[in-house]
């Protein structure tokens, strides 16, 4: 019993971490690929007159995105595994051509989304379309290697009843979830708009002025990436991971207390402390910030 | 005008005669059910039309800005209003279907609890890229007071935006809104689940044990696709944004509920068809 528990713990553990990898590769490639919901921004620059060397592939939201691939790459290896290939080498091998999938759909995506703008004078750049595409489907595996081993270990280790590529679709769409809601408006507002003022939301007036120049030469998606992994990628990375972590915790060690009701006390407990860091989040920035002008002229 | 004394528009306005054609057509969808597969089926019908009416209820708790929310030019999480709750709802279907060998109710609940967890991560995660990240306070443009805490929110407006971040309001409405999408995907999940334990074993000649995992990836991959539909339904009802539960938007759900019933009755008629012909 108590050895069952503390396998439990440490296979929760390391879905925990594989699940912050995940999340981290998972905001770098879509911020690199430009596929999160600041891509509204780069798809209206050049239509302002603002042409600009940064990679377009939103033609998916990032959840059915890695929702596909994810489901694929599970799919795959369960296949694999199936014909009795090694675990490890089926999800490497799962986890690679689903990433082939991905990289079509970059390289498609990129050149649909771009010469569609070819009326207002945005150039397709070959030598983006090059340099950008290996480095997301590089992040891509990493997020997608580390989605399909958290799902065979909890399919396999911790007997969860959905076959692994079931499981592949539900944390990919989560993970997609997560990273876009957490990431996104770090690449949005505090990589696309630089120019603007720090601590405060970007003016309706300024949408599509997004900045185009670099320290030398034009901004590319790669300065976006390495950018925005400091914070956004990291904040992503915790947020999956938690809740892969917490979600797996919490049933692992208290779902068999009181028939499962153990599990949900425990549960409600922690959207409870979750709840309180979120209103001292909320009320420390008030406290800082302050307003941004009189609470009787706002009014 | 603001959005702060922005009305509903036309788009929120209820349509009595094409609700009253969708409660017909459910009526005759649960008939044909009734007929086709009566005591079992008819049950597990009612069970996923109740299981996306409430998933498509608790999508319009969840606070979705969308692309504005990317630039702070918006309140809400900065994605898709469908695949946030699909992403919320799943995880708590991961949940529910892990306990749900301790019975409906302790399933159904830890299904609700496990997306409002979710959730409650990620609007927490939201607030902190936003403050520590970014420098910006959270701020509602619909509301001029928060309703929970009573947090004036004008003044924190940064100029030229609608607001943005999340206030406490809709915090809550995220997690209310996981809670009741995982609790109706488990739901449904439950319902085929029992169907297909039930009639799989007679239909393909084989043991219960051995139908087991067909009938938890058949049920499983339902529930996914029902979650989707409607996410998705409630997603066009709210036009892709919404800031939470007092967003003025959120008075249309009386048009989803009615149009997420005769979807999830259409799609678990199918489902049931699968084992009832």
């Amino acid at each position: 019993m108590v050895a069952n528990i503390i396998f439990g713990i440490g296979i929760t553990a390391l879905t925990g971490a594989l699940a912050t990898v995940a999340g981290s590769a998972e905001d770098t490639e879509s911020n690199i690929g430009s596929q999160g919901d600041p891509n509204s921004q780069v798809q209206l620059a050049p239509q302002m007159g603002f042409l600009h060397r940064i990679f377009n592939k939103a033609v998916a939201g990032e959840p059915p995105a890695y929702g596909l691939w994810c489901a694929l790459g599970a799919g795959l290896a369960w296949a694999f595994m199936a014909m009795q290939v090694n675990a490890v080498l089926a999800i490497v091998i799962g986890s690679v051509l689903a990433v082939l999938v991905q990289g079509v759909y970059a390289t498609t995506a990129y050149l649909g989304r771009t010469a569609s703008l070819a009326k207002f004078g945005q150039p397709v750049y070959v030598d983006i379309l090059k340099s950008m595409t290996s480095v997301t489907m590089a992040h891509a595996f990493i997020a997608v290697f580390c989605v399909v081993t958290l799902c065979h270990l909890i399919n396999g280790a911790l007997g969860h009843p959905f076959p692994l590529p079931l499981l592949g679709l539900i944390w990919g769409i989560a993970l997609g979830a997560a990273g876009s809601a957490t990431g996104n408006p770090y690449y949005g507002k505090e990589r696309q708009y630089q120019n603007q003022k720090f601590g405060a939301g970007v003016p309706i007036s300024a949408s599509g002025n997004i900045v185009r120049y670099a320290e030398a030469g034009e901004r590319n998606s790669l300065d976006n990436g390495f950018f925005t992994h400091k914070i956004g990628g990291s904040a992503s990375g915790i947020c999956f991971g938690l809740i892969v972590f917490l979600e797996l915790w919490r049933t692992i060690l208290f779902d068999k207390i009181s028939a499962g009701w153990g599990a949900i006390v425990v549960g409600i407990l922690m959207i409870l402390i979750f709840t309180v860091v979120d209103r001292y989040i909320e009320v420390w920035a008030r406290k800082n910030y302050g307003p941004y002008m009189e609470a009787k002229v706002a009014s | 005008m603001t959005a702060v004394a922005a009305k509903p528009q036309a788009g929120g306005a209820m349509n009595p005669t094409a609700m009253a054609v969708g409660v017909v057509m459910l009526l005759i969808i649960l008939a044909l059910c009734w007929y086709v597969s009566p005591g079992l089926g008819l049950m597990a019908l009612i069970g996923v039309t109740i299981g996306g009416i409430l998933i498509g209820f608790g999508t319009h708790f969840i606070p979705v800005g969308g692309a504005p929310a990317a630039m702070g030019q918006a309140p809400g999480i900065a994605t898709g209003v469908a695949m946030l709750a699909a992403g919320a709802g799943l995880a708590g279907l991961f949940g529910g279907a892990w306990a749900a060998e301790q019975g409906q109710v302790v399933a159904i609940v830890t299904g609700g609890v496990g997306g409002g967890l979710m959730m409650a991560i990620t609007c927490m995660m939201v607030n902190f890229v936003y403050v520590f990240g970014m420098g910006i306070p959270s701020a509602s443009g619909k509301v001029a007071k928060d309703p929970i805490t009573g947090d004036t929110q004008a003044e924190f407006k940064s100029q030229g935006t609608e607001g943005h971040g999340l206030p406490f309001v809709s915090f809550v409405g995220g997690v209310t809104g996981g809670f009741l999408g995982g609790a109706g995907g488990t739901l449904i999940y439950l319902q085929l689940l029992r169907l297909y334990e039930a009639k799989l074993p007679a239909l393909m000649g084989i043991p219960a044990t051995q139908v087991m995992p067909i009938a938890v990836a058949a049920a499983g991959m339902f529930a996914v696709g029902l979650f989707l539909v409607n996410a998705v339904l409630t997603a066009y009802n709210i036009t892709g944004t919404i800031e939470g539960p007092h967003d003025p938007k959120f008075k249309r759900w009386p048009r989803s509920i009615v149009a997420s019933a005769v979807a999830s009755a259409l799609c678990g008629f199918v489902a049931i068809l699968i084992v009832a012909l």
